[in-house]
């Protein structure tokens, strides 16, 4: 179940080599049909999955696996290295509540890239090739389970999203490119280090090898005292969280490491940005939920206040530079970053309200900046220009437009009866409740304002009023005797049409649903996030 | 589930049902689906009426209470809490089936006016809809039992006040209002968000009933001060909604909405969304927090009034007074006179409401004039307006028969009771505070009357320039503004009427009390009763004896104690006298005292707030009847007195300069950090890290590749010596080898030697 939902789309990218380049159109159905099959499949793991198996490491008496779902777990490199013992990778897949939502989020964010992608003309062969494998990298970062494979997968992201913002970009998108790899590479150098200090570490319980599984490196039980991270070796545990951290941070991406985003973005093709803010973004925070913290349990209680720090930092900075911005996309770009701050800052909580806050808001956070950067492309490729001020009263000219915007705006300022609220608020909760982040909450609470202020702002700006004078569109009278406005060479519906009805409705479904009644997601989660909050919590508190 | 229950979900869940039903379909019914708005509101109306009429009516018990909830999150096994669930629920008691009917009426009046005041508007079909949201926000606010429903529908009532404020949003000063409104509001909300955090850090729960029994056991661990703090807090969200100060700038801004959503939203329902919720949570303020409460409340109603007195916009001089008298409001909670503040909830609503829709009948016959200096002489052509309207403008002066005179008199009464029994000279500020606008409030109404309705008609008086000066841009009647003086003045239709006179009548007594000169002895105030509170007299000094202080107020009072305990001559306990009196006995001395000494201030606030009425109407008359006193040459004396009144004491101009200005301005410098300096660092190693690759490739070039090179060299040098030797003659290699051999030799026997 878990390889399919993974290699599906690589499948799709293997049936198009096959296709010749001038068959557009069977190259999209290919991707779209592989991406809905996808989908299908994460609904069926979302039925099956049973919410009371908390998955995480292995329980007090439970099976040294973990009770994870959907496991596969098959040799995969077997290297006898002499006098270094021999190298074990295993094929491990698995599910538990932590990234059974993210597998969710990425098949739903991936199928409406597809269809985001519909408007793309150059190279399409080429292009799909790449989405699928980012695709399947992708989800198999969520799934793996083994520390090995899911660095492969890891890096394996990296490749696609380079020439997917290099080739399909923007004006200035060589420079967006590289940024993004090199911070992302740079980050990850560190990941592979500290990867084999844990591989000389930890020994599997089963076999009495060394091991990669994350399952076993995640009981301390299983660490070799005198390691190299070892409980003893405290320093090192330190250096190698603090090493993690960053690589993962960078991901986030957290305040100092976070400007390769907005670039990222603004040279992005609109599919690009929405599976980056939508799913890139999450393998941060969920690194951290997977591998960083619960590896390092002591390391991670020591530095709950320094990674609140940072998660109100993100959120007050991000609000504050989102306010300043003149380009929407730009300005989206910072309100990702002050929203995954509350990521962090639910994660610094390290309780279990701030963490489901943390995790839902992973979940809501892909949803909501999916529909913000759609709506944002929406306006480019009409206007072929983002800037805030040349609008004005577009309110008047595309009511539905201008009602999915307005919904899709409220949700990210965190309106109650909107998903966005639910896990802002757990956050809040949670970061409270501690008293480690207690006066961080305190001061937190200000992005709420802010993030009202620069969204609403720029909400009046593009859609209330009237036309400004060098606005990027004119009006016309049109034969019914009222306004209609007019794009230059745009040839399409004006107000959204079938295909951009198609990648919206269902978000904005999703996100009145999950505001009023967000058990659907919650409960799936609820049993694991307590489960690591206990893993997290050291023996003398617990 | 009990019946109340379940009509009071439908009452919840049917205005939701005529928003979704209208933002979707309102183009495809006939009229627009307007009828679908007010049939709704009707239905509501109605079983909220049987809601009231059962639990007010037949059940008239103070302690009535019905209260169910249901889990809505289930957080399985928290570690170090236990299960954990978060709830939601609804909660009737006679507060909740006041506001319910309330709430109800007043949303259908103003869904029927407004099919008369609306009519025409491009977006007709979408305004009902917006009413409809409005109206399932704010009964939620009203049913919920939790801090954390609350909060949702607080937040939505929010939205939907942003929504109805900027409904002409093509019109900027109308989305510069809405984005005001809104953004004011959230200031307030953190406030709240943060005191409902402190609460359930220390409970893990946000229901009303298990923190206030958590209180009253004595769990809350943090300090004192933490508790106070909360309070405050919490409060914050009432000074945001109820427009407090310092958060009262939305509120007049908010008049660019349509007429009848100032009548829905800024007299009867999200307003008073705010004292409400103070009502709510009254039992956990501590007194520390209470005082404060008190001192804002005096201060808003005294700011705002000297605002109203020079304001010219109808709508205006209404926006000030609503922020005045919400002020007396939430005086009346911090002073602990927590029915009479309540009783003035609702009877402000009703004469407030009234007081808004006959403006907009106003404002709509003026053909979207509403400079009161260009109106006048409009008795003779409006007479059911100036009925209606004059019968709420003495309900809002206070004048004795009205309700607004019983409720602000037992808020009045409420605030001497509360200074006499703290004591202290500076307590005196509060009622004195309370009486002085008590004069202003008549005397900005009575100049409203007057040069509204009486005089002659003074709209060929208005200069041609000041033309678009804040109308309601109404795309159907924006047409007619060029000619607005031509146009004769009549009385509006009966669907505009009927609300009038509707909410006309309940601004009389008898609705109320059958004693024009004490609520107290009205079915209001008799099942309002003062919750005990539940964080007890801890840090309160409770000693402090009122004969103690020789205050002038104090003196005017004790006579009147003694007059009330000789008159009722009963030797009975004073709390068995309150309970004689049907008041409630309280087990905090405190809360006791202040009842006691409100119920003694009674008439000493009778008579001191008659004498300021009277003054004030009187004084109006001085001014524009009678011209005694030309107010334009008064205005002129004190100028700046007058100009600080006219800009509203600058407070626009000051959050202008310094928050928001500020934020901008920190906004721009952040962001020039983020793409100068964080950026710039990133830049620069890479610029770094590219100049050390040149380097790199340098050495790589002449010293790596050259010691290559040099190698290879030496190679190829040495391979050509040795090249040479390679003659492939037999006896040049024997002659070498010979050569070896000896050189061997030679150097054997020498370490043999040696």
């Amino acid at each position: 179940m878990l390889s399919l939902i993974v290699f599906l789309p690589i499948l799709a990218g293997l049936v198009i080599l096959a296709v010749p380049s001038s068959q557009k159109q069977i190259i999209r159905i290919v991707s779209l049909l592989a991406a809905l099959a996808q989908g299908v499949l994460a609904v069926l793991i979302w039925r099956a999955y049973d919410p009371s198996l908390p998955g995480i490491t292995a329980s007090p008496g439970g099976s040294p696996l973990g009770s994870f779902q959907f496991v596969e777990k098959l040799p995969w490199i077997s290297l006898k290295l002499g006098g270094f013992g021999s190298l074990n990778i295993e094929y491990f897949l698995g599910v538990d509540g932590i990234s059974v939502t993210m597998v969710i989020l990425t098949a739903l964010v991936s199928a409406i890239g597809v269809l985001s992608s519909w408007t793309i003309q150059k190279q399409v062969k080429g292009y799909f090739i790449l989405y699928n494998l980012l695709a399947s990298a992708m989800m198999g970062c969520f799934v793996a389970l083994d520390f090995f494979l899911f660095y492969v997968f890891w890096e394996l992201m990296l490749l696609p999203m380079y020439f997917l913002i290099g080739i399909w970009g923007g004006p200035n998108r060589e420079y967006a490119a590289i940024k993004f790899f090199l911070y992302t590479l740079f980050g990850s150098v560190f990941m592979l280090l500290v990867m084999i200090g844990l591989y000389f570490s930890v020994i599997d319980p089963v076999t009495g090898n060394h091991t990669f599984s994350l399952v076993a490196m995640a009981n301390q039980a299983n660490y070799i005292k005198s390691a190299i991270l070892g409980p003893d070796n405290v320093m090192w545990r330190y250096v190698a969280f603090s090493v993690l951290f960053v690589g993962f941070a960078i991901k986030v991406p957290m305040f100092p490491f976070h400007t390769w985003l907005p670039d990222a973005h603004v040279e992005a093709p609109t599919p690009i940005s929405v599976i980056l803010a939508g799913v890139l973004l999450k393998l941060g925070t969920y690194g951290m939920m997977r591998i960083n913290f619960p590896l390092f349990p002591e390391v991670f209680h020591a530095s709950m206040y320094v990674i609140g720090i940072f998660g109100a930092i993100n959120i007050i900075y991000g609000a504050f530079c989102a306010l300043a911005q003149q380009d929407l996309k730009k300005m989206v770009a910072y309100s990702s970053i002050s929203h995954m701050g509350y990521v962090l800052l639910g994660l610094a909580a390290g309780n279990s309200e701030g963490m489901v806050g943390a995790l839902y808001q992973m979940f809501n956070h892909g949803t909501i900046t999916a529909m913000l950067f759609l709506l944002v492309g929406v306006i480019y490729d009409r206007a072929h220009t983002r800037q805030i001020d040349k609008f004005g009263g577009l309110s008047s000219y595309m009511p539905v437009y201008a009602a999915i915007v307005t919904v899709a705006w409220f949700a990210s300022l965190g309106l109650p009866g909107l998903s966005g609220f639910i896990s802002e608020a757990f956050v809040f909760v949670g970061a409270f409740s501690s008293v480690t982040t207690r006066y961080i909450a305190m001061v937190s609470v200000l992005g709420i304002v802010f993030g009202a202020a620069y969204l609403l702002w720029s909400l009046q700006r593009m859609f209330l009023g009237k036309r400004k004078p060098d606005a990027a569109y004119d009006l016309e009278v049109g034969a019914d005797g009222h306004e209609h406005i007019h794009f230059h060479d745009w040839k399409g519906k004006i107000d959204l049409d079938a295909r951009e009805l198609t990648m919206l409705v269902p978000l904005v479904v999703i996100t009145i649903f999950l505001g009023i009644y967000p058990m659907p997601i919650l409960g799936m989660i609820t049993t694991s996030v307590n489960r690591l909050v206990e893993v997290l919590t050291p023996l003398a508190i617990r | 589930m009990h019946s109340l229950i379940q009509l009071s979900i439908v009452v919840l869940l049917l205005p939701l049902l005529s928003f979704v039903i209208l933002i979707f379909f309102n183009r495809r019914l006939p009229r627009r689906g307007d009828f679908i708005g007010v049939g709704i509101l009707g239905t509501a109306f109605a079983i909220s009426a049987y809601i009231f009429w059962s639990v007010i009516v037949q059940t008239y018990d103070p302690a009535f209470r019905v209260a169910w909830d249901f889990t809505w999150i289930d957080l399985g096994k928290v570690p170090g809490i236990g299960p954990l669930q978060i709830k939601m629920g609804i909660v009737i008691d006679n507060l909740t089936a006041i506001m319910l009917a309330m709430v109800t009426l007043i949303s259908l009046l103003v869904h029927l006016y407004s099919t008369g005041y609306m009519a025409g508007d491009k977006n007709y079909g979408r305004y009902f809809a917006f009413l409809g949201i409005f109206t399932f926000s704010m009964l939620g606010i009203v049913l919920s039992d939790n801090l954390f429903s609350i909060y949702i529908f607080w937040e939505l009532v929010g939205l939907s006040s942003y929504l109805l404020i900027g409904f002409f949003f093509e019109k900027d000063s109308a989305a510069d209002a809405q984005k005001k409104a809104f953004l004011a509001n959230r200031v307030g909300d953190i406030g709240m968000w943060l005191g409902i955090l402190i609460l359930y850090s220390q409970f893990h729960t946000f229901s009303f009933e298990q923190i206030y029994a958590n209180l009253a056991a004595g769990k809350f661990a943090m300090s004192n001060a933490w508790l106070t703090a909360a309070g405050l807090l919490l409060f914050m969200g009432c000074v945001g909604k109820s427009a407090q100060f310092p958060l009262h700038i939305w509120l007049p801004d908010a008049m660019e909405g349509p007429t009848p959503v100032s009548a829905l939203i800024h007299a009867a329902t999200m307003v008073a969304a705010g004292v409400y919720f103070v009502a709510r949570i009254f039992v956990l303020l501590t007194p520390d927090a209470l005082h404060v409460i008190a001192f804002i409340g005096a201060f808003t109603a005294f700011m705002a009034a000297t605002i109203a007195i020079t304001q010219n916009d109808i709508k205006r001089v209404l926006a000030y007074s609503t922020v005045s008298q919400l002020g007396y409001m939430v005086l009346g909670l911090g002073v602990g006179a927590y029915s009479a503040a309540l009783f003035h909830l609702v009877t402000h609503a009703f004469f407030k409401a009234c007081l808004f829709l006959g403006s907009g009948a106003i404002i709509h016959a003026m053909h979207h004039e509403q400079d009161m200096r260009w109106m006048g002489g409009l008795r003779k052509h409006m007479p059911w307006t100036f009925a209606t309207f004059t019968l709420a403008t003495l309900a809002l002066a206070g004048l004795p028969l009205t309700s607004g005179f019983m409720s602000k008199d037992a808020i009045l009464a409420g605030a001497i009771g509360f200074a006499n029994v703290e004591g202290g000279g500076v307590y005196y500020l509060i009622p004195a505070l309370g009486f002085f606008s008590a004069m202003l409030t008549a005397f900005y109404m009575g100049r409203q009357i007057w040069l509204v309705f009486f005089g002659e008609s003074r709209t060929h008086l208005k200069p041609a320039d000041n033309h678009h000066h804040g109308h309601d841009a109404h795309s159907a009647h924006g047409a007619h503004d060029d000619h607005h003086g031509a146009h004769e003045v009549h009385e509006v239709s009966w669907n505009m009427r009927a609300p009038l006179v509707i909410l006309a009548v309940l601004s009389v007594f008898i609705v109320y009390s059958p004693n024009p000169l004490d609520g107290a002895e009205g079915w209001f105030m008799k099942m309002i009763r003062t919750p005990a509170t539940v964080v007890g007299p801890a840090n309160h000094n409770c000693a402090a004896l009122p004969a103690q202080t020789t205050s002038p107020l104090m003196a005017e009072a004790l006579p009147a104690v003694e007059t009330h305990v000789a008159t009722d001559a009963h030797a009975v306990s004073e709390v068995e006298h309150a309970a004689a009196k049907g008041e409630h006995a309280f087990a905090d001395p405190r809360q006791a005292e202040i009842a006691h000494a409100a119920h003694a201030a009674h008439f000493p606030a009778i008579y001191i707030s008659s004498i300021m009425v009277v003054l004030g109407i009187s004084f109006a008359g001085i001014v524009f009847v009678f011209r005694i006193i030309d107010p334009d040459k008064t205005a002129e004396a004190i100028r700046p007195l007058y100009l600080f009144s006219l800009n509203k004491w600058y407070w626009d101009e000051i959050y202008q300069a310094t928050f928001i200005k500020g934020s901008v301005l920190l906004s721009k410098i952040l962001s020039w950090f983020d793409t100068n300096v964080i950026d710039g660092i990133v830049n620069g190693v890479a610029v770094l890290v590219r100049n050390l690759a040149f380097a790199n490739n340098s050495f790589d070039k002449y010293v790596v590749d050259g010691l290559v090179n040099f190698t290879a060299f030496s190679v190829n040098t040495t391979g050509a010596v040795l090249r040479k030797l390679q003659t492939g003659k037999v006896q040049t290699y024997v002659a070498l080898l010979l050569v070896v051999l000896f050189g061997y030799f030679v150097f054997y026997f020498t370490r043999l030697i040696y």
